[in-house]
C-alpha cells in the first residue's frame, strides 16, 4: 500500500514538474516527457539541485524569485534521487532535503572544489586488458579551469603495497647506530623488495600517480577505453553522495544520486584525501 | 554566402559594443546559447539531409561541407551503444559519410523538441565551454518497407565561445564566435 502511495506521489510531483510534450513524425508518436524529466548533464544535476532552472530546463535569472527558493528545491529534490534505490519518501531522502534546504541551506557550484569524478577505464597492462580507475577534480588554472587527474585505483599497485602486519614491519629497520658502519648493513633493506617500504618513514605513502605516469611512460599500461564516469560529492555539509547515470526508461533517469551518506564534515579528511592525496 | 553575412549580423547585434569581459551577464549568457543553439539546429539539419536515401550524392557533399565548417578542425565525434560502452571515434567528414553508407532503404532522421543547454566554464586559456545535449531516433527500413532497425540517441555537443575582434569602417567591434567541438554519440534506452 505505501509502495502504491508513494508510485502515486512521485508520478504526481512529475506531472507537476515536467510538462507532457510530444509530436508525431510519420507513423511514430515522439514523447518527449521522458527527456524533459532526464537530467541530462551533470551541470543540469547542479542546477536542479540547486534549483537554478525551471521545468522547462530554463535557466532561471538570478533576480527571478524562484532562483534557490527553498519550497521548490524541496518538491523537485526527490526527483534527482535513484528512486529504484531509495523510493520517494524514505527517511534519509526527507532528512537529506530538509537539511539542504533548511535556512542555511547548501549550494553545489561548478568551481566549489570536493567534488570528484571517478572515471572507470580499461588499459591493457603487459599486454592483457585491466581496470583501473582514475580520479578527476576540476582545477582553476589561467583564465579559467580544468579537470586534473589527483588519484588512481589499480589493484597491482596496490599488491605492490600490501598493509603489512605491524609485528612483521617491525622486523626490517635500520639500527639507530647504522651510521656509524658507514651503513654497511644497509644491504639488507635490498634483499628483499616485497617489504622494502619498511624501510621508509612511518609517514611514507605510496605514490599511486607517480606509479600510474611511470607505467604509461614505459608503455607497460596502454590506455584502451572509457567504461563508466561517476561523480563524488562531497561539498554538501554534512553529506556525501555518488551521482551516477542511469540509462532507462521512464521518469527517473539521467544522472541521479545514487549513494547517500550523512557524513559529518571532520569524517570527510579521510575519503578527501583518497580522491585527492 | 548571404547566411553567413547574416549569423555575422546577428553575433554584433547581441553582443552589441560589448568589450570584452571576465564574467558573462546572464542576458549575455542567453545570447550566446541562443547562437551555438543556432549551430547545433544547422547541423542536425545537415545530419538529416545526408542521411536521408533521397538526397543526391552532390548534394550530401555539399552539406557535409558546410557541417565541417561548423566544426573546430581538430574535432571527433565518438559514438558508442548499447551493447557496447567502446566508443568509435569519427571525424566530421567520416561520420557523415558512414552514416551515408548506411544499409537501408529508407531511413528516418527526426529530432525530439529538447536542447538543453550547459552553462558556460572558462578554460585556461579563457576560452568558454558548453555543451549542447540534443535527442535524435533514427529508423532503418528494408525494401519492402519493414522497420528493420530503430534508435534514440543522446548527442552532447562541445561548443566553444571565443571572444573576437575585427575592424569595421575603422572601428573595433567585438564579438563571440561560436564553434562546435567534440560530439558524443550515445544510445539511449529504447523509448
Amino acid at each position: 500500500m505505501r509502495i502504491i502511495r508513494n508510485i502515486f506521489i512521485l508520478v504526481l510531483t512529475i506531472a507537476i514538474v515536467w510538462p507532457v510534450t510530444g509530436q508525431t513524425i510519420g507513423d511514430f508518436k515522439m514523447d518527449e516527457t521522458e527527456l524533459y524529466a532526464m537530467t541530462k548533464q551533470m551541470g543540469q544535476f547542479m542546477r536542479r539541485f540547486n534549483y537554478e532552472e525551471d521545468q522547462f530546463g530554463e535557466r532561471l535569472n538570478p533576480s527571478d524569485p524562484r532562483y534557490h527558493n527553498a519550497e521548490m528545491r524541496r518538491q523537485s529534490l526527490p526527483i534527482l534521487f535513484d528512486q529504484e534505490k531509495y523510493g520517494t519518501q524514505t527517511e534519509l531522502q526527507r532528512y537529506f532535503i530538509e537539511d539542504v534546504t533548511k535556512g542555511d541551506s547548501t549550494f553545489m557550484t561548478f568551481l566549489g572544489g570536493r567534488w570528484y569524478s571517478e572515471v572507470s577505464c580499461t588499459f591493457k597492462y603487459n599486454g592483457k586488458p585491466v581496470n583501473v580507475m582514475l580520479f578527476l577534480t576540476v582545477e582553476k588554472e589561467g583564465l579559467g579551469s580544468k579537470w586534473v587527474i589527483t588519484n588512481v585505483y589499480f589493484s597491482e599497485f596496490n599488491k605492490l603495497f600490501p598493509t603489512g602486519e605491524i609485528a612483521e614491519k617491525e622486523k626490517y629497520f635500520l639500527h639507530p647506530m647504522s651510521h656509524e658502519l658507514d651503513f654497511m648493513n644497509i644491504y639488507k633493506a635490498f634483499q628483499n623488495s616485497d617489504v622494502i617500504e619498511y624501510y621508509g618513514s612511518k609517514n611514507y605513502q605510496p605514490d599511486y600517480l607517480t606509479l600510474f605516469f611511470y607505467e604509461i611512460k614505459q608503455g607497460h599500461l596502454v590506455f584502451q577505453h572509457v567504461d563508466t564516469v561517476k561523480f563524488h560529492v562531497l561539498q554538501i555539509k554534512d553529506w556525501y553522495f555518488e551521482v551516477s547515470w542511469f540509462n532507462r526508461s521512464g521518469l527517473n533517469s539521467g544522472w541521479l544520486m545514487s549513494n547517500v551518506i550523512y557524513m559529518p564534515e571532520k569524517d570527510k579528511k579521510n575519503l578527501i584525501k583518497f580522491y585527492e592525496p | 554566402m548571404k547566411k553567413i553575412l547574416a549569423t555575422f549580423a546577428i553575433v554584433l547585434c547581441f553582443v552589441g559594443t560589448a568589450l570584452a569581459q571576465d564574467e558573462l551577464s546572464f542576458e549575455r549568457k542567453q545570447a550566446i546559447d541562443s547562437l551555438a543553439l543556432e549551430k547545433v539546429r544547422d547541423l542536425s539539419k545537415y545530419i538529416k539531409i545526408a542521411g536521408s536515401k533521397d538526397t543526391p550524392f552532390s548534394e550530401a557533399n555539399r552539406v557535409i561541407d558546410r557541417a565541417e565548417e561548423l566544426f573546430m578542425s581538430d574535432a571527433e565525434i565518438g559514438v558508442s551503444s548499447l551493447s557496447s560502452n567502446q566508443i568509435t571515434y569519427y571525424r566530421v567528414r567520416k561520420y557523415f559519410e558512414h552514416l551515408m553508407r548506411l544499409n537501408y532503404d529508407r531511413v528516418e532522421i527526426e529530432w525530439y523538441n529538447i536542447e538543453y543547454v550547459s552553462d558556460l566554464q572558462r578554460q585556461p586559456d579563457g576560452t568558454y565551454v558548453g555543451v549542447i545535449t540534443i535527442f535524435q531516433t533514427f529508423r532503418g527500413y528494408d525494401a519492402e518497407g519493414n522497420l528493420v532497425y530503430k534508435d534514440t540517441t543522446k548527442k552532447d555537443i562541445t561548443v566553444y565561445v571565443k571572444r573576437k575582434e575585427t575592424q569595421i569602417g575603422g572601428r573595433t567591434i567585438g564579438f563571440w564566435d561560436v564553434l562546435l567541438g567534440d560530439m558524443r554519440v550515445k544510445e539511449t534506452t529504447n523509448r
